[in-house]
C-alpha cells in the first residue's frame, strides 16, 4: 500500500504539473513541448476466444506474439478504459445474464503490470468514462427499486424501466465499486424517458451525459436497446450531473439529432472535451426519422446552453456517411467512425475513418489502414504523443496498431500481434 | 434391435424343469439363468439347483444355461402335449468371464459386447447399491468423461472421445432425450432407472436415429418381466437424501405395471475456496486479495420423478405394446455464475417435464422373421427461471440492497419446449447369414418463451414467436453372418431437417421487422462395421462411419435480431474410424484375464462457427475448422473366482486442431495444437472383494474401491501461452455393502473422496469434498418370469 500511496502523490505531482494552463492549440497539431512521463502500454488482445493482457514500450514497429501475454484474463470480452490520473487500466466486463469482474491494473515502479483489484459489477453498462476520481460507467433500462427492493411500478401496474444504474468504481480506494441508480421518467419534461451516453468529466464535480430521449420501452418491443420510441428525433439534450447523480442542468438544442452512436443494445459516446475545456456534442444521425444532418454543436466551458454561435455540418463533409463513433485525439481533433453505406443497414457496418477539426470544420478521410472490406475488428483507440494508436484487425493478416498522425490523417501500421484475432485495446500506463 | 425368433405356439402351456449342477463336484447351483434361446423367456434357478420355465406351448425348445464362471450349456428338449419335460443338466467352470458383477451371464450386456460396434454397455444393476446416478456410471466408461460443475443437481457435460455437447446424442429406449427437460436427464436419474446404459463410441447403429457425429448414448430402461419390489433410502453429508421405490406386477397372462418414483435432496452445503467480495461502509465494495473457505449457502436442489409403464406382452396381435408415462420436476438454488467469486443468494431454476409415450412391439409380422417395432412420445418441458432480488450477496452470506432487480438480470422468465418424436423400426432375417433392418425417426421441436419481466437486453419481440425444427434420420442396414467366426454390417443414414422461425428483414437500424421464414436441409451418411473371433479368446473389431451433424435453428436462422443465419451452411461432419482387440482367458480355472483395447481416429471438419467481423456488422455462421483425434482405450481386469477383482482403463486421446488458417485467413498459432479445455488423459480403477456366506448363508459382504483420475489440460489453446489449467484431479471412494438373505436387505456405506482433494472438472467450479452416504435397500424379486 505504501508503494501504491507513493506512486498516486507522484502520479499527482506530476499530473499538477501537466495541468498548468497549456498555449493555445493550432488545429490538430500537437505541442511537442509538453514531455511524455516513463511509461508502458497496456495491451488487450484475445487469442481465439481467451483474451490475454501484454505489455510493450514500443507499440510504433516490429511483432509481438500473443504467446508473450503476461495474464489470460478469466473472462473474455473486458472493455478496457484508461485514465491518466492516476494513470489505470480498469477492466469493464458484464456477462449476459451474470455480472462480471471488473479488473484494475496499474504500473509498477519497475515498470511490470500489476493487478490492483476486483470489482463485482452487476449491472450492465453502456457508457463509461471517467469522472473526479471515479470511472464511471452507466445504463438505462433498468427496474428502479423502493428501498424495500420492491420494483417500482407504473400507472398500469408494470415494473417501471427507466432507471439508469450507474457504477463509480474509486480509482484511489481499492477499486471499490458503488453502484447508484436513479429514475429518468419525465426527466425531460415531456413524460419521456431517457438512457445516457458518454460521459465528459468538466470539473467542478460535474459532468455531462447526453440524453437518447424516448417513449417508455414497450416490454414486448424488444430489439435489444433500452429506448422505446424517438418522439424528438430533431432534438438534442444533454444533462450535467454532480458526483451524487444530482441533475443539475439540461441543455437542449434542436440543430442536430440525439448524441449517440446506437448498434443493438450499445450507446456509444459522441461527446469529448477539448483541452480549453469546451464540450463537442456529436450527432451521428443515426435515427431513421431525423431530417438533422450528421454534426457537431458546442458547449462553452462553464456555459449553461449550448453555444449558438457554433455548429459543424460534418455529413457535408463526408460526402453523405454518417458516424457511429467519437474519439478526440488532440487539439481540436477527432477520430470518427463512419458507416460503410450512406443509409446505414440494419447489420450497421461501419469500418470507414476519418479526421475531423472542429475548429476549422474540416474532414479527410484516414488513409495508410486496410479497406474498409477488409476490416474484421477494430479496438479501443488511445492517445499519446499526440498521435492516435489504434487496434485493426484485417483479413489474412495479425491484427495490428495503427498510428495515425492527426494532421494529415495518414497511418502508418505499427507493432502487430501474431496469433491473435483482434486487439481490444491499447493504453499508455505511466509510473 | 436384435432379431429375436420365436417359436411357434399352439395351445396348451407346459413346463421345463430340473436341477443345475456343477460338474466337477456335483453341488447344486443357484443363481444360473436358465432361458429358452432367443427369447426372453427364461428364469433362474433357486438355492437347491431347482428351476422350472412356465407357460410353453408344445414345440422343440433349445434351453441355454448360463452364470457367471461357468460354461455355458445349450440342450434340446421337446415339450408335447400334456407332460413337462425335466431336463438335469451340469455346468463346467467357463473359459469365458464376464464384465464386473453381471448377473445374467448370455445378458444383452455380453451380446453388445460381442457386436461388431464399439459400443460398451454398463450394467447398472451392478450399481444398485450405490447412490449414483447415470452420469456417475458413465464416469466409469473408458474414452468417456463427465464433467460436473458441483454437487447433487449440478449440470453434468459429457465428452465422449472428446466429442461433447450436440456432437453426443442421448437416446433413452432408442427415442432421443434431448426434448425430455433438464428434471429428467442422466445427471439427476438414478442408476436404479436402467438396466444398462449403452456407449456407442463414433460409429452408431441406425436403430439410434440422430445426426450423432461422434457417438451415441442410449439407456434402457429394461422391460419388466417379473413381479418385484426395489425400495432404497440414503441419506448422507450435505443433507443429502434420496429415496427410490420400483414395483412391478407382471400377471401370467401378460398383463405388467411398472411404478418408479425417486426422490433426490441435497442442501450440497459442503466448502469452496474463493474470494470474498467485502462490503464497504460508504455502500461500496471489491473484492480480497485472497482465498478463503466458505460454506455453500444457497445450493438446495430436489428433484422427483415419476415412471409409470403398462401394458400388455405376449399376445397374439402385439408381443409387448405399453404406455408409459413419465412426470418429473427439480428445483435448483443457484449459488454463483460461471465464476465462484460471482455468488447468489436468491436466483434459483425449476424445471418439469411430461412424457406421455406409447411403443408397439410385434415379431413374425404376415411372414416369419419380420419383426416391427413402433415408438412414440411426447414431451412437455417448462422451464424456469427466477431472478428478482434486488440484492448483491457475498460468500459470508451477507448482502447488499441494490438499487435495481434482479441479482443478475431481473428474470422472471417461464420457456417451453414441446417436442415429439416417432420412430419405426423393421428387421427382416432372410435366413441364418442374411439380416435386413429399417429404421426411421422423426422428430420435431418447438419452443416458446414468455418472460413477463426479461430485461430488454435480451429479449425481443421475436423472442416470442415461434420456432420449430423437424428433423428425419433414415436408416437402412444389412448384416452378413456367414459363419460364427465373422460378421458384417453395412449401413446408410439420410438426414433431413426444416426449421421454422422468425428472421428479421428489416432493412432499417432503427426498425425491426419479423417474418417467419422456413429452410430446409438434407444429406447422406454410411458407414460399416465387422468383427472377427479367430478364437475362443480373442476378437477383433472395426468399425467405420461419415457421420453428420445438422445445422441447428440458430445456425440456419442468425439470433433473428440482427445475425444473419447462411442457407449455404454445409453440415458439420466427421469420418470416424474404430479398431478394437479384446482377449479373454481363465487360468487354472479360477484366473480371469479380460482385456480391450481400442484405438480410434476422427476426423471431423466444417465446424459450424459464430463468426463476428466488423466488415459484415454483426455474427453470422460459418463452417470452418478441421480437428482430428488419434486415441486409445485400454480396459484390463483380473477376476479371481467370484472373490475378487482388479480391473481399470485408460483413456488417451490426441486431439489437434489441423486448421492452419483462421476463417479471415489468418496464421492461425494454435495449429496442431491440442484442443484446449477436453481432458485428454484419464482413467478409473476399481477393486473388489466379495465374501460369500459371511456370517450366515447366502449373506454377502463386499468391499469396493474406486478411484478416478484426471490429468491436467489447458483451457486455452497452448500455443496462445495462457497460465490457466485445470489442475490434475485424483479421487478416491471406498465403499462396504452387507447384503443379507440373497440380496434381500442391502447396507451399504460409501466414502466418496476420502482424501477430501480440491477437485475442479471445469475452471473454478469446485466440486465436493471428503463425503458419506449411507444406504438401505430392500430387494425382493419373483422368482417366475412370467411369459412375455
Amino acid at each position: 500500500m505504501i508503494t501504491n500511496c507513493k506512486r498516486l502523490l507522484l502520479t499527482l505531482f506530476t499530473g499538477i504539473i501537466l495541468c498548468v494552463p497549456v498555449v493555445t492549440f493550432i488545429s490538430c497539431k500537437n505541442d511537442p513541448s509538453i514531455p511524455e512521463r516513463q511509461g508502458a502500454f497496456f495491451i488487450s488482445a484475445t487469442g481465439e476466444t481467451t483474451q490475454y493482457i501484454l505489455r510493450t514500450d514500443n507499440p510504433e514497429s516490429g511483432v509481438m506474439s500473443i504467446a508473450d501475454n503476461v495474464k489470460t484474463l478469466e473472462l473474455s470480452g473486458y472493455t478496457w478504459i484508461f485514465n491518466s490520473n492516476p494513470s489505470v487500466a480498469v477492466g469493464l466486463i458484464y456477462q449476459q445474464g451474470d455480472p462480471g469482474i471488473g479488473l484494475g491494473y496499474v504500473l509498477n515502479d519497475d515498470g511490470s503490470l500489476y493487478e490492483a483489484g476486483q470489482f463485482l459489477i452487476t449491472s450492465r453498462f453502456t457508457s463509461y468514462g471517467f469522472f473526479d476520481r471515479y470511472a464511471l460507467t452507466s445504463v438505462g433500462g433498468q427496474t428502479p427499486v423502493d428501498a424495500q427492493g420492491n420494483a417500482l411500478t407504473d400507472t398500469a401496474g408494470n415494473a417501471r424501466a427507466d432507471g439508469v444504474t450507474f457504477n463509480f468504481i474509486d480509482l484511489n480506494n481499492g477499486f471499490t465499486l458503488q453502484e447508484k441508480t436513479i429514475t429518468t421518467l419525465n426527466i425531460t419534461g415531456n413524460g419521456e424517458q431517457a438512457t445516457f451516453s458518454g460521459i465528459v468529466d468538466i470539473g467542478d464535480g460535474e459532468f455531462l451525459t447526453s440524453l437518447v430521449v424516448s417513449k417508455p420501452k414497450d416490454p414486448n418491443a424488444g430489439g435489444g436497446s433500452s429506448s422505446g420510441t424517438i418522439t424528438y428525433p430533431d432534438s438534442v439534450w444533454v444533462a450535467a450531473f454532480d458526483a451524487s447523480l444530482n441533475l443539475k442542468r439540461l441543455y437542449r438544442d434542436d440543430r442536430i439529432s440525439y448524441s449517440s452512436g446506437r448498434f443493438r443494445s450499445q450507446y456509444y459516446a459522441q461527446m469529448a472535451k477539448v483541452d480549453n475545456g469546451d464540450v463537442y456534442v456529436f450527432s451521428g444521425s443515426y435515427e431513421s426519422a431525423t431530417t438533422r444532418p450528421a454534426g457537431a454543436l458546442r458547449i462553452k466551458r462553464g456555459a449553461t446552453t449550448f453555444d449558438a454561435s457554433y455548429y459543424f455540418n460534418i455529413e457535408e463533409k463526408t460526402e453523405g456517411y454518417r458516424f457511429r463513433k467519437v474519439w478526440h485525439i488532440a487539439g481540436d481533433c477527432f477520430l470518427l467512425e463512419l458507416y460503410n453505406d450512406i443509409v446505414p443497414t440494419a447489420t450497421g457496418v461501419a469500418t470507414q475513418y476519418g479526421v475531423v477539426d472542429v475548429a476549422g470544420k474540416t474532414f479527410k478521410w484516414v488513409t495508410g489502414i486496410p479497406a474498409k472490406d477488409k476490416i474484421t475488428a477494430t479496438g479501443l483507440p488511445t492517445v499519446a504523443d499526440g498521435k492516435i494508436y489504434f487496434p485493426i484487425a484485417a483479413e489474412a493478416s495479425d491484427p495490428a496498431i495503427y498510428i495515425i498522425d492527426p494532421a494529415t490523417a495518414s497511418a502508418t501500421k505499427g507493432l502487430s500481434i501474431a496469433g491473435a484475432t483482434s486487439i481490444n485495446a491499447i493504453g499508455k500506463l505511466t509510473h | 434391435m436384435h432379431v429375436l425368433l420365436c417359436a411357434s405356439m399352439t395351445s396348451i402351456a407346459q413346463n421345463i424343469y430340473g436341477t443345475v449342477t456343477d460338474c466337477a463336484n456335483h453341488q447344486t447351483l443357484a443363481g444360473v439363468f436358465v432361458r429358452i434361446a432367443g427369447t426372453h423367456t427364461g428364469t433362474s434357478s433357486g438355492n437347491d439347483g431347482k428351476y422350472a420355465i412356465t407357460g410353453l406351448k408344445a414345440d422343440i425348445y433349445t434351453v441355454e444355461f448360463s452364470c457367471i464362471g461357468m460354461k455355458s450349456v445349450r440342450k434340446e428338449v421337446r415339450v408335447e402335449g400334456s407332460q413337462d419335460s425335466q431336463l438335469n443338466i451340469c455346468m463346467e467352470a467357463t473359459q469365458e468371464k464376464l464384465d464386473e458383477v453381471s448377473v445374467e451371464a448370455k445378458s444383452p450386456v455380453q451380446r453388445l459386447r460381442e457386436s461388431s460396434y464399439n459400443v460398451i454397455a454398463v450394467d447398472t444393476r451392478a450399481l444398485q447399491n450405490t447412490s449414483l446416478n447415470l452420469s456417475h456410471a458413465l464416469d466409469r466408461v473408458s474414452g468417456v468423461k463427465i464433467r460436473e460443475t458441483g454437487g447433487v443437481g449440478s449440470s453434468s457435460h459429457i465428452s465422449l472421445n472428446g466429442f461433447s455437447g450436440r456432437h453426443v446424442k442421448l437416446f433413452m429406449d432408442g427415442m432421443p432425450m434431448e426434448s425430455f427437460g433438464t428434471s429428467f436427464r442422466l445427471n439427476n436419474i438414478p442408476v436404479h432407472l436402467a438396466e444398462r446404459i449403452e456407449v456407442y463410441k463414433g460409429v452408431v447403429p441406425i436403430e439410434l436415429g440422430g445426426d450423432a457425429l461422434g457417438g451415441a448414448i442410449n439407456i434402457i430402461t429394461g422391460q419388466s418381466r417379473r413381479t418385484s419390489v426395489d425400495a432404497s433410502f440414503s441419506y448422507g453429508s450435505f443433507n443429502t437424501y434420496k429415496a427410490n421405490i420400483d414395483v412391478i406386477y407382471s400377471a401370467r397372462n401378460g398383463f405388467f405395471v411398472r411404478l418408479n418414483a425417486y426422490q433426490n435432496y441435497s442442501d450440497n452445503s459442503y466448502k469452496v475456496k474463493t474470494r470474498l467480495l467485502t462490503f464497504h461502509a460508504d455502500g461500496s465494495s471489491n473484492y480480497s486479495r485472497e482465498d478463503y473457505w466458505f460454506r455453500r449457502f444457497h445450493d438446495n436442489y430436489h428433484n422427483e420423478a415419476v415412471v409409470v409403464n403398462t401394458g400388455v406382452a405376449k399376445k397374439k396381435w402385439a408381443d409387448r405394446l405399453q404406455f408409459k408415462f413419465t412426470y418429473s420436476r427439480e428445483k435448483q438454488d443457484i449459488q454463483h455464475a460461471n465464476l465462484m467469486k460471482i455468488v447468489y443468494g436468491g436466483r434459483e431454476r425449476r424445471a418439469q417435464s411430461i412424457i406421455p409415450a406409447l411403443s408397439y412391439e410385434k415379431r413374425n409380422l404376415f411372414v416369419p422373421n419380420l419383426n416391427l417395432r413402433l415408438s412414440a412420445n411426447y414431451s412437455l418441458a417448462r422451464n424456469n427461471n427466477i431472478d428478482t432480488l434486488a440484492r448483491q450477496y457475498n460468500w459470508q452470506g451477507e448482502y447488499r440492497t441494490k438499487s435495481f432487480k434482479g441479482e443478475g438480470q431481473y428474470t422472471m422468465g417461464e420457456y417451453d419446449n414441446r417436442s415429439m418424436s416417432v420412430s419405426a423400426g423393421i428387421n427382416y432375417r432372410l435366413n441364418e447369414r442374411h439380416l435386413f433392418a429399417f429404421n426411421n425417426l422423426y422428430s420435431s421441436f418447438n419452443r416458446r418463451a414468455t418472460d413477463a419481466v426479461a430485461n430488454s437486453e435480451t429479449t425481443t419481440a421475436a423472442t416470442f414467436m415461434r420456432r420449430t425444427n423437424a428433423k428425419n434420420v433414415l436408416g437402412l442396414s444389412y448384416r452378413f453372418e456367414p459363419s460364427k467366426i465373422w460378421n458384417a454390417s453395412a449401413f446408410i443414414k439420410r438426414y433431413d431437417v426444416t426449421v421454422r422461425g422468425p428472421i428479421n428483414i428489416s432493412t432499417n437500424t432503427t426498425t425491426v421487422v419479423y417474418e417467419e421464414q422456413q429452410r430446409s436441409f438434407g444429406t447422406n451418411g454410411y458407414g460399416i462395421a465387422a468383427t472377427v473371433h479367430p478364437s475362443a479368446a480373442w476378437q477383433l473389431k472395426t468399425s467405420f462411419e461419415k457421420a453428420y451433424r445438422l445445422p441447428s435453428e440458430t445456425e440456419l436462422f442468425g439470433d433473428e435480431s440482427l445475425e444473419t443465419g447462411d442457407a449455404g451452411l454445409r453440415p458439420e461432419n466427421s469420418l470416424n474410424l474404430n479398431v478394437n482387440i479384446s482377449y479373454e482367458h481363465t487360468f487354472a480355472k479360477v484366473h480371469t484375464i479380460v482385456c480391450d483395447a481400442g484405438l480410434i481416429y476422427r476426423d471431423t471438419r466444417d465446424y459450424i462457427r459464430r463468426q463476428i467481423e466488423q466488415r459484415y456488422g454483426g455474427a453470422f455462421y460459418t463452417n470452418h475448422g478441421q480437428v482430428r483425434n488419434y486415441g486409445v482405450d485400454i480396459e484390463a481386469r483380473y477376476f479371481y473366482k467370484k472373490m475378487f477383482s482388479l480391473g481399470g482403463n485408460v483413456t488417451y486421446q490426441d486431439i489437434r486442431n489441423m486448421e492452419r488458417y483462421s476463417a479471415t485467413g489468418r496464421e492461425l498459432i494454435y495449429y496442431r495444437d491440442r484442443m484446449p479445455n477436453v481432458p485428454y488423459l484419464f482413467g478409473n480403477a476399481d477393486a473388489n472383494l466379495q465374501i460369500n456366506d459371511c456370517f450366515r448363508r447366502g449373506n454377502v459382504l463386499s468391499f469396493g474401491y474406486n478411484m478416478r483420475y484426471v490429468h491436467s489440460f489447458f483451457r486455452d489453446w497452448a500455443s496462445e501461452g495462457g497460465d490457466i489449467i485445470i489442475p490434475k484431479q485424483l479421487s478416491h471412494d471406498l465403499n462396504i455393502l452387507y447384503s443379507l438373505r440373497n440380496g434381500r436387505y442391502n447396507i451399504a456405506v460409501e466414502a466418496l473422496n476420502i482424501t477430501n482433494e480440491i477437485l475442479y472438472d471445469n475452471y473454478s467450479l469446485q466440486k465436493p469434498g471428503r463425503s458419506f452416504m449411507v444406504k438401505l435397500r430392500y430387494f425382493f424379486r419373483n422368482r417366475d418370469i412370467q411369459p412375455n
